[in-house]
């Protein structure tokens, strides 16, 4: 018998419980949850008066950074019976493992550090232009620009519960009201974050524009209700297409639309990791450490490896002997980045075993609970690819590293690469093939190839765009010329 | 009185009426099943070298219990464990020493010289004596079906018996002009079995109607994803392919954006011209319905002749927000009360057709296994979901033994209401896959065609 979760719509600032309208909705891994009926509860989560933003608006951004910081510190699991429910269910859905989730969810006070958040609004808005109007220097001193807060929809991803805590974060850095569709995967966290804030500061501006709610994908009532111009201004959707497919429909002009759709991650190994035994070991333990943290549930997770390398059976048996090294370095990955699975993935192991029984084109070793990997004997990925999972990785030799090319385009978000000698050779044409980044595999332990691949300073790109400065609006104020030509005239 | 049945020998029993066969006891038919079971695995399983390959590896020699096969069924991907690349390149050799490994037949006999197409690969292997079929899912990878002449007898007489059991008319006496609004001809293994059987129960070519005459080659299927993915980037002529082969992509485009509103021109000519008489209606529900649907909207209705049958699958698969008195509506257009239906896979000989109490009842030669999620078996008594397994008992020329992707519920106690006395399998058949995550998982790991169906989404195609 499952055990039914009660969890409230949260309406900027109140707490709404499921009553007697509640609906009920399946998560994964068979968890139930009732929630009051949004469909009785579209005002409150819709913001259709504009003018209602100006206390958000009028609110120093120092003084929502302070509160953040404040909201960031209350988000520890030791102390937050909001935040351990969350834990708790995530944990049961089982995408991580308890050591991983447990470092996720014990990072999410530090994405709140004052000092970050400030960094990132300036170097991605600029905190002048958030909080006031910017005249325009020289003889454009008459026109003034300022980034004002939007309305926004945003469809979360629940494989990460950082998501969330992102979205809240980004909503009073951008001054922004904002509507959380909670994912069926994790209906909790952005609920267990918007809660911790009502409790530290029911009143406060910040607290009156979070919306939190689920609803199923598909709603059609919901999406038309709620995708209206007069209502948003933008959508970002995170992630898989199921529960954004029908807002489409309701997409006009008018409604910014940020996609930061599914993306896929993979490593490029030059020949000169066959060179010596200490490259082949230093690349395995490399590619062990991006195919194997959050125990490959990240888009930036490694799931494919481009060798350099032959295809004759001596060649093969070279690019098996880096697989076998790369399972034996998963083990040398800390728990709190990557831990043995506990439950098979069948659908991936009847792929494996399907290719197992062809070895003139396949080498399959390991499974899903430790790990695996498959050599293909031909120039070719798998074609179950986008199953790859369970730190199972396919190698698949090229001539040349200019020959995986033709697999990157828009949908490739992280290239591992080695050795670091080949990317000034590789950086630019895999830009313009649509890769997003390109991270090292180099350092030959698992915390240094993993700090290496996460050390970005505050505001960088995300898949390939700018989400912050792209959800305000910037807007222009221009005044006559000739009162400027006057006040040039005053100031001399 | 039950007959009497040998287990050394399940093609004859496709000779038997259908109301034979559903009248063994269980008792009977499962014992009967566990030892051709037995019989089939003892005689292929070192003659047919991808099973001797997974019976090595599972370590399975024996079948004690019917349970025991389960290891050693081939998960329907095996029919395409080929890399795509040997498509791509038409390496007809690599195909064919890849195709040989599933069959008792010594493939390595098959003249591959001058080959250029997967059609005529197909072709060649039927001179030699396979009849391999090909189905295609929606990546558009081809799953070929080893098949060869060695099936050809049981495999028409069950077919024949289960049209006679899923719409009451006996082919093999009674011809009906049919009309199926798809194409005609080729390897496709619908298509295949078209012109090996259904032509024949029409009452020859000239009774049988398709919308049109031609067929989409299997290469073309095969690369359709590929084809894609190279016209997006403008590169179609490195992949070196034939160009009447790119002619004939061309027409098949031009043909499915026509295909609407040919298929109720090419319909309301076939309703006019065998009105009054007797006929056969095949194809898919969705197109059914939605002829019925642009019939009925113009206030017509069919007039045929009492007698006529309509005999479709697939679900309303392809037709978005079908309502739910889409059967009812189909029955009203067509002035045909009798609508058969059909479950099974192109793997397995011995499909089943769809009972008056809403069952689909599997023959005595499709042995049915349930497994659950942990790849064990799992009890056949009561009622059961999990997924498909079947072990095809017929096929002398190859492995019969396939899990399928499929979860399906299966009563197993008691005789049917309709009076058959067979495992039956309820109409609610689902894609396993599906069954994972839940009601609307978002993860931002994806994938190029989870990404596709992205774009088609913003783009307002989907």
């Amino acid at each position: 018998m499952v055990a039914v979760v009660d969890i409230p719509i949260i309406a900027r600032g109140r707490v709404i419980m499921p009553g007697d309208d509640a609906v009920e909705f399946k998560g994964r891994g068979g968890a139930a949850f009732r929630q009051a009926d949004p469909h009785q509860h579209i005002h409150d989560l819709v913001l259709g008066d504009t003018a209602r933003m100006r206390d958000l608006h009028d609110t120093p951004m120092a003084e929502i950074i302070e509160l953040l910081a404040e909201l960031g510190k209350r988000l520890s699991l030791d102390d937050n019976p909001l935040m351990q429910e969350s834990f708790a269910l995530a944990l049961k859905a089982g995408g991580l493992a308890e050591p991983i989730l447990r470092g996720v969810y014990d990072a999410l006070p530090q994405m709140f550090s004052a000092a970050g958040m400030t960094a990132l609004v300036d170097r991605t808005i600029g905190l002048d232009y958030i909080d006031g109007w910017v005249p325009s220097g020289g003889e454009f001193a008459t026109v003034a620009i300022r980034a004002i807060g939007t309305r926004q929809l945003h469809i979360t991803a629940g494989n990460v519960p950082v998501v969330a805590a992102m979205t809240i974060a980004r909503a009073g850095l951008t001054k922004s009201d904002i509507l959380i569709k909670s994912p069926s995967n994790d209906p909790l966290t952005a609920n267990a974050i918007a809660r911790t804030l009502i409790e530290i500061a029911p009143d406060h501006p910040l607290t009156k524009h979070i919306a939190v709610a689920y609803w199923k994908g598909g709603d059609e009532f919901m999406d038309g209700q709620i995708v209206r111009t007069s209502r948003i201004d933008k959508i970002t959707a995170w992630g898989g297409m199921s529960s954004v497919r029908h807002i489409q429909k309701f997409l006009t002009p008018g409604i910014d639309l940020t996609a930061l759709n599914p993306k896929y991650s993979m490593s490029m190994v030059g020949r000169e990791t066959f060179a010596s035994d200490a490259a082949m070991e230093e690349c395995a333990i490399g590619l062990a450490t991006l195919a194997g943290f959050y125990n490959q549930t990240a888009c930036a997770n490694t799931r494919i490896v481009y060798v350099e390398s032959a295809t004759d059976e001596d060649s093969i048996e070279r690019v098996v002997d880096l697989g076998r090294r790369m399972l034996r370095a998963y083990a040398l990955i800390p728990p709190l980045l990557s831990v043995p699975f506990t439950q098979r993935n069948r659908e991936l192991e009847a792929e494996m075993e399907a290719i197992a029984l062809e070895d003139d084109f396949y080498h399959v070793e390991g499974d899903t609970l430790t790990g695996g990997f498959i050599v293909s004997k031909f120039n070719d990925r798998v074609e179950f690819f986008d199953k790859l999972n369970n730190r199972v990785v396919n190698f698949v030799p090229v001539d040349s590293l200019a020959d995986v090319l033709k697999w990157c385009d828009d949908t490739t978000q992280t290239v591992g690469l080695y050795p670091e000698s080949r990317r000034r050779g590789l950086r630019d044409a895999f830009a313009l093939a649509g890769v997003q980044r390109l991270v090292s595999l180099e350092g030959g332990d698992p915390m240094t190839v993993y700090g290496n691949s996460h050390h970005m300073p505050p505001g960088s790109p995300h898949d390939g765009i700018e989400p912050m400065r792209r959800s305000v609006r910037w807007v222009v104020d221009m005044q006559p010329a000739r009162q400027a030509a006057e006040l040039g005239v005053a100031a001399e | 009185m039950a007959g009497s049945f040998l287990p050394d020998n399940p093609s004859a029993w496709t000779y038997r009426s259908w109301g034979e066969l559903m009248a063994i006891p269980r008792e009977q038919r499962e014992a009967l099943q566990l030892e051709a079971v037995r019989i089939s695995f003892r005689r292929l399983r070192d003659r047919i070298p991808a099973l001797k390959k997974l019976a090595d590896r599972q370590g399975v020699d024996t079948i004690d219990r019917i349970e025991d096969i389960l290891p050693v069924c081939f998960d329907h991907r095996v029919l395409k464990n080929y890399p795509i690349q040997i498509i791509e390149n038409r390496d007809f050799a690599r195909l064919t020493g890849w195709l040989d490994k599933l069959t008792a037949h010594d493939l390595s006999r098959v003249d591959l010289a001058g080959l250029t197409t997967i059609e005529q690969w197909l072709g060649r292997l039927e001179a030699f004596g396979m009849l391999v079929t090909y189905s295609s899912g929606t990546t558009g990878k081809l799953s070929f079906v080893p098949r060869s002449y060695d099936e050809l007898g049981p495999w028409k007489f069950h077919f024949f018996n289960v049209n006679q059991a899923s719409s009451g008319v006996d082919a093999w006496t009674t011809k009906l002009p049919t009309f199926f609004p798809g194409y005609r001809g080729g390897y496709q293994t619908m298509l295949k079995m078209m012109s090996l059987f259904n032509v024949e129960m029409a009452g020859g070519a000239e009774h049988y109607h398709t919308l049109y005459d031609t067929h989409i080659p299997a290469d073309l299927m095969a690369l359709s994803g590929r084809l894609q993915a190279a016209e997006d980037k403008g590169e179609i002529a490195s992949l070196g392919l034939d160009p009447a082969l790119l002619e004939q992509r061309r027409q098949m485009l031009a043909q499915a954006r026509s295909r609407d509103g040919d298929l109720e021109v090419w319909f309301a000519r076939m309703i006019e011209r065998y009105r009054g008489q007797r006929v056969k209606i095949g194809g898919t529900f969705s197109d059914m319905y939605r002829v019925a649907r642009a019939g009925l909207d113009k206030g017509l209705r069919c007039e045929f002749a009492p007698g006529s049958i309509i005999e479709g699958g697939g679900g309303m698969k392809g037709y978005k927000d079908a309502p739910d008195d889409w059967e009812d509506q189909i029955k009203l257009f067509f002035g045909i009360d009798r609508m058969g239906n059909q479950y099974g896979f192109s793997e397995c000989i011995g499909n089943a057709p769809l009972c008056k109490a809403g069952y689909f009842h599997l023959p005595p030669y499709s042995v049915p296994l349930l497994m659950g999620p942990d790849g064990e078996a799992l009890p056949r008594e009561g009622v059961q979901t999990g997924r498909l397994v079947l072990v095809d008992v017929i096929p002398l020329s190859y492995w019969g033994g396939f899990t399928s992707g499929d979860e399906v519920t299966i009563h197993w106690d008691g005789k049917c209401d309709c009076g058959w006395d067979s495992p039956r399998v309820a109409k609610s058949i689902r894609r396993f896959a599906e069954n994972e995550g839940g009601d609307d998982k978002i993860t931002c790991a994806g994938s190029q065609q989870a990404y596709n169906e992205f774009m088609a989404f913003v783009q307002g195609d989907a």
